[in-house]
């Protein structure tokens, strides 16, 4: 699919995880995006994150709220707070809060793992510069990962280990000094290879498939539907 | 007529002490391949940035003199409208890398330059299969090796079109083949190529001229050491106890295809091993392996005593303040001091590493890995950047320490392997032996 229907059908189903009401329709968005995260490469990362979150949400959630009428769990009765108490409906809103933010974390690991963004942001020529600078931030994590790796095994290399927060805090520094050196030589290089001149033109963009015409009809379609969800 | 003109150049960065480029005469004529040479910090870099009209425009600072490509004065109009007339390959293949995918960033420079929208493509992927990378279309650039990534860039270039191709050390990321059939592929473009190099054989091979920079100004040809092959140590080293033995290992990175399969090593105190083999070929694999870094998929690594790993572009991974930081880090202050001085990079000791050029930074790496004093001792690629003098010195200091150590070098650099190498090991299908 190309890159732009993509994007829509992605904004689309995260838009609609986010109206529907049904904890059934939104997982149905949020398993729907599971499927091509899992095809991606190196998606351990946004996965381990994504869970990480959702787990939490629906952990902490019940404790925060204080609704409905139907005890789960009667706990101990906590100074100021009053009596810890767990009801249905308090699991059934931690849940449908935490598979929401899920399927919008899923549909941003989506876009950042599968996407072309060269082609997206290409197609944004009236935002070139804009368009350039998100293309490059997008592409600033796993560069910055990448580092981070390579300082670790480099300080390992001399017999060191970087364990705990105090030794990897240690690392920002030279990550961020490596950061700026490596937008300071891209710079140059883009001046080099004519960036800011006039006269400027675009590779023209492959014609859509029916496919991608069936997803930009699709997109707004669902995103209306998830309001009677 | 001359298509590239520097006229009494003299430049000082803006933070200089003293003038990069130096009263500098030189001339390109059209076609011509000219080698560039010089040790780190020479001014050679400076000298490409100024025929690319970077020096000053970018970089700021103080210029005298006048730098002229087909006929345009480079201080006239910013170095992008020189962009397609002249084009640039700097030394980081990372660095100067835009989009994610290799189709788009070689259509950058061509949007860039105004090339009709239906041209664009063709020429792309005209630019890529004249470098054989034509199957490269379509991938992401994160996901290709330095080489790979490197000829990417030559595309870049080569699809501009341009009269005057600069190279800044193309092949310090390359092996032999690899680094003779981008020469070749720039020679054959038709433009004049400049190349500044520290790995002198193959520019001095393929160049119509020789250019030599020392501290700015051009002077009359290299010094023996860049154009004589060391003398090969005939002394034969008395073999140690065993300090690692890998066993049949095969390794693959998650999710990708086998990088070595059953491949088998012993290293001994004593001995300088060097490691040689095409790109991609995995060498670095198998020098991590032996120290530690990654655990074998199959087959066993056994070690005995202390192991170090100095990275490839080790000159990125500086952690510190300073020089000394640096190396006292890993191995204590009194066995930093004597480092220091063993590399020559007393001078350097207060010095934020981020401040020193290149060659001076991977020495510092090369010191910050030795003074930890290891059994066994793997350089992968230590020499990038590194000119030949230098080489020269990192070599006998390899060779004076080896004793009581095992050393493994992984590298492309013949001058080296010459010069150290005990033993050669080819992975692949390049079998070298000294």
């Amino acid at each position: 699919m190309s890159a732009v229907p993509a994007a829509a059908l992605l904004a689309a189903l995260a838009l609609a995880a986010l109206i529907a009401h049904s904890v059934w329709a939104v997982a149905a968005v949020a398993l729907a995006l599971l499927v091509p995260c899992l095809r991606a490469p190196r998606r351990r990362l946004y996965l381990g994150g994504i869970a990480f979150s959702a787990l939490a949400l629906f952990v902490l959630t019940p404790w925060l709220e204080d609704d409905g009428a139907h005890p789960f769990w009667h706990g101990p009765i906590v100074p100021v707070i009053g009596e810890l108490t767990v009801t249905r409906e308090e699991l059934s809103s931690a849940g449908l809060a935490a598979l929401r933010l899920a399927a919008v974390g899923l549909a941003f690991a989506v876009y950042a793992l599968r996407l072309d963004h060269d082609r997206l942001f290409g197609s944004a020529g009236w935002a070139r510069r804009s368009s350039l600078a998100v293309a490059l931030a997008t592409r600033l994590v796993p560069t910055l990962e990448r580092d981070a790796a390579g300082l670790v095994e480099a300080l390992r290399g001399r017999g060191l280990a970087v364990e705990g927060v105090r030794a990897r805090a240690r690392l920002l520094s030279p990550l961020l000094a490596g950061s700026l050196e490596r937008g300071l030589n891209l710079a140059e290089a883009m001046e080099a290879r004519g960036y800011g001149r006039a006269g400027r033109t675009r590779v023209p963009p492959p014609p859509w498939s029916r496919v991608d015409k069936l997803a930009l009809v699709a997109a707004p379609l669902i995103a209306i539907g998830a309001l009677w969800l | 007529m001359a298509l590239a003109v520097a006229e009494r150049v003299t430049f000082t960065y803006p933070e200089g002490e003293r003038p990069a480029l130096d009263d500098v005469w030189l001339s390109i004529e059209p076609g011509e391949f000219v080698a560039l040479l010089g040790a780190s910090g020479s001014g050679k870099s400076t000298l490409l940035r100024a025929f690319a009209g970077l020096v000053p425009h970018f970089h700021g600072g103080r210029f005298v003199g006048r730098v002229s490509v087909g006929g345009r004065d480079t201080r006239v109009g910013r170095p992008s409208e020189l962009a397609g007339m002249v084009a640039t390959l700097f030394q980081e293949p990372e660095d100067q890398v835009v989009l994610t995918r290799v189709d788009a960033e070689v259509a950058f420079g061509l949007e860039n330059i105004g090339v009709p929208p239906a041209d664009i493509g063709p020429r792309a992927r005209a630019a890529l299969a004249a470098i054989g990378a034509e199957h490269l279309v379509g991938r992401e650039v994160a996901e290709l090796s330095g080489g790979e990534l490197q000829r990417v860039c030559l595309a870049s270039a080569l699809a501009l079109e341009p009269r005057l191709l600069l190279l800044d050390e193309p092949s310090s990321q390359l092996d032999r083949d690899a680094a003779e059939a981008l020469f070749d592929h720039a020679r054959a473009h038709g433009c004049a190529v400049v190349v500044a190099e520290q790995r002198p054989e193959l520019p001095l091979e393929h160049a119509d001229r020789v250019v030599f920079l020392r501290n700015g100004r051009i002077v009359d040809g290299p010094p023996a050491a860049w154009t004589e092959q060391p003398e090969r140590q005939v002394t034969p080293c008395h073999l140690g106890e065993e300090v690692v033995r890998l066993e049949s290992v095969s390794f693959a990175y998650p999710g990708g295809p086998p990088v070595l399969v059953d491949e088998s090593l012993v290293l001994h105190r004593n001995e300088v091993v060097v490691l040689v083999g095409p790109n991609g070929v995995g060498k670095t694999t198998l020098a991590k392996l032996a120290t530690g870094l990654l655990a074998p998929g199959a087959g066993r690594v056994v070690r005995f005593g202390r192991a170090a790993y100095l990275p490839q572009d080790p000159g990125r991974y500086l952690v510190t303040e300073t020089v000394f930081d640096e190396i006292a880090l890993a191995a204590g202050t009194r066995r930093a001091r004597r480092a220091l001085v063993e590399l020559g990079l007393e001078p350097l000791a207060r010095r934020h590493p981020r401040d020193l050029s290149s060659g001076e930074r991977e020495r510092l790496a090369v010191g910050a890995v030795m003074a930890v004093d290891p059994d066994l001792l793997v350089l992968d690629e230590p020499t990038r950047g590194v000119d030949p003098e230098r080489k020269r010195e990192l070599a006998e200091v390899l060779r004076a320490q080896s004793h009581g150590r095992a050393t493994l070098v992984v590298t492309h650099d013949r001058m080296l392997a010459t010069a150290v190498a005990d033993r050669i090991v080819a992975l692949g299908s390049e079998a070298v032996l000294v």
